[in-house]
């Protein structure tokens, strides 16, 4: 479907911007429990599928980690290992879910599949790394909420991606 | 053009469940609950049916928590924002308590009974 291998990266900055104004957004919404997010950040992404070739995707993907562990100032903490796994587990399995399925699944089914891979793939890290044995007494927690936040995250993309007429020019113009 | 799909709920039943499978972990632990404090490095067990009141040294200052009847809370903690006292009381295998930023974290482990004549006696008891 999009065969030219070329990045086009004026798109990938847009994106990346876009992500990164969330996550500051998401950064003033006081959490409960750290580590709880809602993950709007995570819209561009979601998004951005069915528009971008893989590398784009992974430069938006790689943009979007470096950018929040800049605003977050956690670039060198253990707190950016949390974040590129849970970004790329679910950057890889949304690829899978939206190239197996494509028009099959809706940006929900997407959105839940990310959700799931970052969430398993980040109490893997915190097992080995921050919690140990206590792991397992967050693990529903986290579950549950990724299982709710995204079902938001993917009825707000899929309105998205019915009603905006940019997004239908970007398509038009560039797939 | 875009409704939720049959592969949306697939995925969404599939998640669900995981989540659900995954409070097994620690519903089926029973028998004598103990509570675990983890200071630091250094974690203390102690007996949930036994009061106690027992100060922890973090980072911060100090971390007290109290076991009382059966339950145990945070009854202070030298930290800013205090969750971990409004935390209020827990009393479960499972449940837990933290204070990130003296970095105390108390949780209720359910003791693996070994034998079962000890699990009878605490019963008859």
């Amino acid at each position: 479907m999009i065969s030219h291998s070329k990045i086009r990266i004026d798109l990938v900055a847009l994106f990346a911007a876009c992500a990164l104004f969330l996550s500051t957004i998401e950064y003033m919404i006081p959490k409960p429990i750290p580590f709880l997010r809602l993950g709007i950040a995570n819209i561009p992404l979601i998004i951005a599928l069915g528009v971008f070739n893989n590398r784009e995707y992974f430069l938006l993907l790689l943009l979007k980690v470096l950018g929040q562990a800049l605003i977050s100032g956690t670039i060198f903490s253990y707190i950016i290992l949390f974040s590129l796994a849970g970004s790329l587990s679910s950057a890889i399995f949304m690829l899978i879910t939206y190239k197996l399925f494509k028009e099959k699944v809706s940006r929900v089914g997407i959105s839940l599949s990310g959700a799931f891979a970052s969430t398993i793939s980040q109490l893997i890290i915190s097992r080995i790394i921050l919690f140990e044995e206590a792991t397992y007494v967050i693990a529903p927690l986290f579950l549950f909420s990724g299982l709710i936040s995204s079902i938001i995250l993917g009825i707000f993309a899929n309105e998205f991606i019915q009603k905006s007429i940019w997004y239908k020019n970007l398509k038009e113009r560039h797939v | 053009m875009k409704k939720i799909t049959l592969i949306d709920i697939i995925i969404f039943i599939l998640f669900l469940t995981i989540s659900i499978l995954s409070f097994t972990l620690y519903t089926n632990v029973s028998g004598k609950p103990e509570v675990h404090i983890t200071s630091g490095d250094k974690e203390f067990v102690y007996d949930l049916s036994v009061d106690t009141m027992a100060t922890f040294e973090g980072p911060i200052g100090n971390t007290s928590v109290e076991i009382l009847n059966n339950k145990v809370h945070i009854h202070s903690s030298d930290c800013k924002n205090q969750i971990c006292v409004l935390s209020g009381w827990i009393d479960k295998p499972g449940q837990w308590l933290s204070c990130l930023p003296n970095d105390v974290f108390v949780l209720i482990k359910g003791k693996q009974d070994d034998s079962q004549g000890e699990e009878i006696d605490d019963f008859s008891f």
